[in-house]
């Protein structure tokens, strides 16, 4: 469903991601961590279209995301860290906007149905300005699922939502999948991505590392033969140290 | 602390104007640099610095008396200044810091009067580039450059203590329960009070004004003598000059026309500032609850400055009702079309025009009929014409619902399914269409005028004409100017980034200097091919059928052209679109 082949981002000669290959295939849900810098919210951006890569290939659900980004893009949806909204249209207007982007046929039941699961349908006719951080969240997972993508990105998709909130996000996470979407999630949650992605591929200055399913990078970097939790591999597999912690 | 906040200040100015001219390394910005800065040098530097002399300065050119009359005037400007500061605002005090002034300081080991002295020293950077400013605009009329200066600091500075001095004040008077229609009521009684006995004066002592050989059908100016008269002796005379003591107090520096009377008149006003001072220091009030707001309000007008939505950054946004109902089939571009004349607001929606323009209609019609002989329906037809023509250069930079409000959000366009140019064309549609409804309720406006109008001139079906066939030209042109920039919004978006790190200083005025020139010879350049087939048209039709089929075929032969020349301005946006790198021209 996702195949990306040598994708390389270049801002000068500055190297942001390398040569980086993986594929995700559908019912797969893949976590993309890495240290701060790592190039995760770049490779992001380049799988969604927003920035053009440098060199490489992308393909989505068979369409190439540079010969033919429209039939790509109408696949997918794009969640960032940091809700974009329009200000000057109601949550409901949101919806209406995105539907007729997207084409989405009929869109007044699945939205509707979306509103409520996400609580949101007492603020339907609210502005972006009225609503709270994790309701602006809210709305944009709102908006980006109208369409049924089959290819999902998520860019530290916890953020500002509250307990109840969380624990949705993650079956919706698992439900999408379950239904044979192809997700790609990036966050410093290690808990968050070892519960639940299938896949794990560590970045580390624009390079891959590793990618391969939990107990493939444990047993690569795993010291011990007991079982290692995620940060554990994670600071082997990037060489981070935490200061201050006793050798063993 | 006082070092560190001079630390804070001299670092960020001096990282702020580095990153300024790191981006003049790119040539697109370096020659609006150089632009503005020759703009600058002609316009202003050259006064400033005695190279070129414009002639004599106006305090050192006026008599003593014209002095006096100069000091009251300005005098009377702060008071009606000052009084509105004290009349209009109603919340609590709150001092302007930014979030992260609020974040950090806030909890730091500072007493309430230190964050005072932070906000006033950190106001002194303002002051100082506002009176650089106004120095550059007056110095043109000559006189002592280092005089205006100071006088100008001193009125700002004494301003500036002052608004922060009546908000601990009105505070305070909140506290006290005084509510703020009781404050308003105080003040307005003491304002009418002081107009009162300067009115009394002038009546009891003055000689009244001579109107008695006033003519309508002669020149005014002997009556607007006599008025102008009458007022010098109010304002220099009697107890207005007393009642405005403390503001020529603050005017007097600025006036001075040498040094000596400069120096003689620093000393009242520097204890005006000193008193301010005190004023200011001396209030115990509590602002703190009230600056947090304040400054989440002031990063959340930034922002949205910065993504080019004026309309958010003025004041509370409203839902506002959708102009029609948008279905989910259809053209992508008309979803564009749809959220931005929602932007727009309901000043634009269909229902609204159709009711101005009947109203229009009736007026002009009901106008024609009883005052024909006056020539003021010709009038009136030419005027509406005159602003025809001048929305088609203005309009495009006033009516914004476009790429240049959606700027920031290019990261969200750039996932939408849409080919650049369908993009490019939703987005252009509402200001095309607002401006369009505009030009075509003027151009009924004048063509109503002008055709019933018995004056000079063609009447009747040769202005109808030619009025058609311009309804028919009107919106393809406007689509096309509208692309001009747009264009620049792809090209140069660092012009366009508003707020307090965005278009601001020499290279932002050489920006809007070659934007402005820019887009008058883009317009030109495009009527040139549409005035070709509008030629090519007219001469051969007019030979067959007259002058009117000939006109509205041409004018039909040159909006055709425009269309495709919007066409061909459109493929071009959308391939500048989608090669638009969010990443590089959009970082911080």
């Amino acid at each position: 469903m996702i195949q990306v082949e040598a994708l390389t981002k270049l801002y000068g000669e500055f190297v942001a991601v390398n040569e980086l290959s993986f594929a995700v295939q559908p019912g797969e849900v893949m976590g993309l961590v890495g240290p701060n810098g790592a190039g995760k919210t770049t490779t992001l951006r380049c799988l969604a279209g927003i920035i053009p890569p440098t060199r490489g290939a992308i393909r989505i659900c068979g369409h190439d995301l540079a010969g033919a980004p429209i039939p790509a893009k109408r696949q997918l949806a794009f969640f960032t860290d940091e809700p974009r909204l329009f200000d000057y249209l109601t949550v409901q207007q949101h919806l209406a906007f995105t539907a007729r982007i997207y084409q989405v046929a009929n869109y007044e039941p699945v939205a509707a149905q979306l509103l409520d699961e996400l609580e949101l349908t007492p603020k339907k006719d609210a502005l972006p300005g009225e609503l709270s951080r994790g309701m602006k969240q809210k709305l944009v997972i709102a908006c980006g699922l109208l369409h049924s993508p089959n290819v999902i990105y998520f860019d530290e998709p916890l953020t500002g939502l509250d307990p109840l909130g969380i624990r949705r996000m993650k079956d919706s996470i698992l439900k999408r999948a379950q239904a044979g979407a192809a997700i790609i999630i990036s966050s410093h949650l290690l808990h968050l991505v070892e519960e639940i992605c299938s896949r794990i591929l560590i970045l580390k200055n624009g390079r891959k590392i590793i990618d391969g399913t939990l107990d493939e990078i444990t047993r690569r970097f795993s010291e011990q033969t007991t079982e290692a939790n995620l940060e554990e591999v994670f600071f082997r597999a990037t060489g981070e140290k935490e200061e201050g912690s006793v050798e063993s | 602390m006082l070092s560190a906040l001079l630390y804070l200040q001299f670092h960020s100015l001096k990282n702020r104007l580095l990153m300024r001219f790191k981006r003049l390394k790119q040539p697109k910005y370096l020659l609006g640099g150089i632009v503005g800065a020759l703009y600058f040098y002609f316009y202003f530097f050259r006064y400033l610095f005695g190279l070129h002399h414009p002639g004599p300065a106006l305090p050192s050119a006026a008599s003593p008396a014209d002095l006096s009359l100069y000091e009251s005037l300005g005098a009377l400007v702060l008071l009606v200044v000052v009084s509105v500061a004290w009349l209009v605002p109603r919340e609590r005090a709150a001092l302007a810091f930014t979030e992260a002034e609020v974040a950090i300081l806030f909890p730091a080991p500072l007493s309430r009067r230190g964050l005072i002295h932070f906000k006033l020293f950190r106001s002194q950077a303002a002051i100082f580039f506002t009176t650089l400013f106004l120095l550059l605009i007056t110095s043109r009329r000559g006189g002592h450059a280092w005089i205006h200066a100071l006088g100008l600091w001193l009125i700002l500075s004494t301003l500036n203590l002052h608004f922060l001095a009546s908000s601990f004040a009105r505070t305070m008077l909140l506290d006290r329960g005084i509510t703020t229609w009781r404050r308003r009521l105080a003040i307005l009684a003491l304002l009418f009070a002081s107009a009162g006995l300067v009115l009394l004066w002038a009546l009891r002592t003055l000689p009244h004004p001579d109107f008695s050989g006033f003519d309508p059908s002669q020149p005014l100016e002997p009556q607007l003598q006599t008025l102008k008269s009458y007022g010098h002796q109010i304002l220099v005379s009697g107890p207005l000059p007393w009642l405005l003591f403390p503001f020529r107090i603050a005017v007097h520096p600025y006036l001075a026309p040498d040094a000596p009377a400069f120096l003689r008149a620093l000393l009242p006003a520097l204890l005006l500032l000193a008193l301010h001072y005190i004023w200011v220091i001396r209030s115990n009030v509590a602002f703190e609850e009230a600056s947090v707001e304040a400054s989440r309000k002031i990063a959340d007008k930034v922002a949205a400055l910065r993504a080019g939505n004026w309309r958010a950054a003025g004041k509370q946004l409203k839902v506002k009702r959708a102009p029609f109902t948008l279905r989910s089939s259809g053209s992508p571009a008309v979803a564009f079309f749809w959220k931005n004349l929602i932007s727009a607001g309901q000043a634009f929606t269909v229902r609204t025009w159709l009711i101005i323009a009947s109203a229009g209609l009736i007026f002009c019609f009901a106008l024609a009929r009883t005052v024909d002989t006056t020539g003021l329906p010709t009038l009136a037809g030419m005027f509406a014409g005159m602003l025809l023509i001048w929305s088609l250069l203005v309009g495009p930079q006033l009516l914004r619902q476009d790429l240049r409000q959606d700027l920031l959000h290019a990261e969200i366009l750039k996932t939408y399914p849409l080919p650049g140019w369908q993009l490019v064309l939703g987005e252009l549609l509402a200001p095309a269409a607002i401006l369009s409804a505009i030009q075509w309720f003027l151009l009924l406006l004048a063509v109503a005028m002008l055709s019933g109008s018995s004056g000079p001139g063609p009447t009747g079906p040769a202005i109808i004409a030619p009025g058609i066939g311009a309804a028919f030209i009107l919106p393809m042109l406007n689509l096309l100017t509208l692309q001009i920039p747009n264009a620049a919004v792809l090209l140069f978006p660092a012009w366009f980034r508003l707020g307090k790190e965005g278009a601001q200083g020499i290279e932002a005025t050489g920006q809007r200097i070659i934007s402005m020139f820019g887009q008058l010879l883009a317009f030109i350049v495009a009527l040139i091919p549409a005035a070709a087939a509008f030629a090519i048209v007219f001469f051969p039709v007019r030979m067959f059928l007259g002058l009117n089929p000939a006109l509205l075929l041409a004018c039909l032969a040159a909006a055709i052209v425009l269309a495709a020349e919007a066409a061909a301005g459109l493929l071009l946006l959308g391939w500048l679109f989608e090669r638009f790198d969010v990443s590089v021209e959009l970082a911080p």
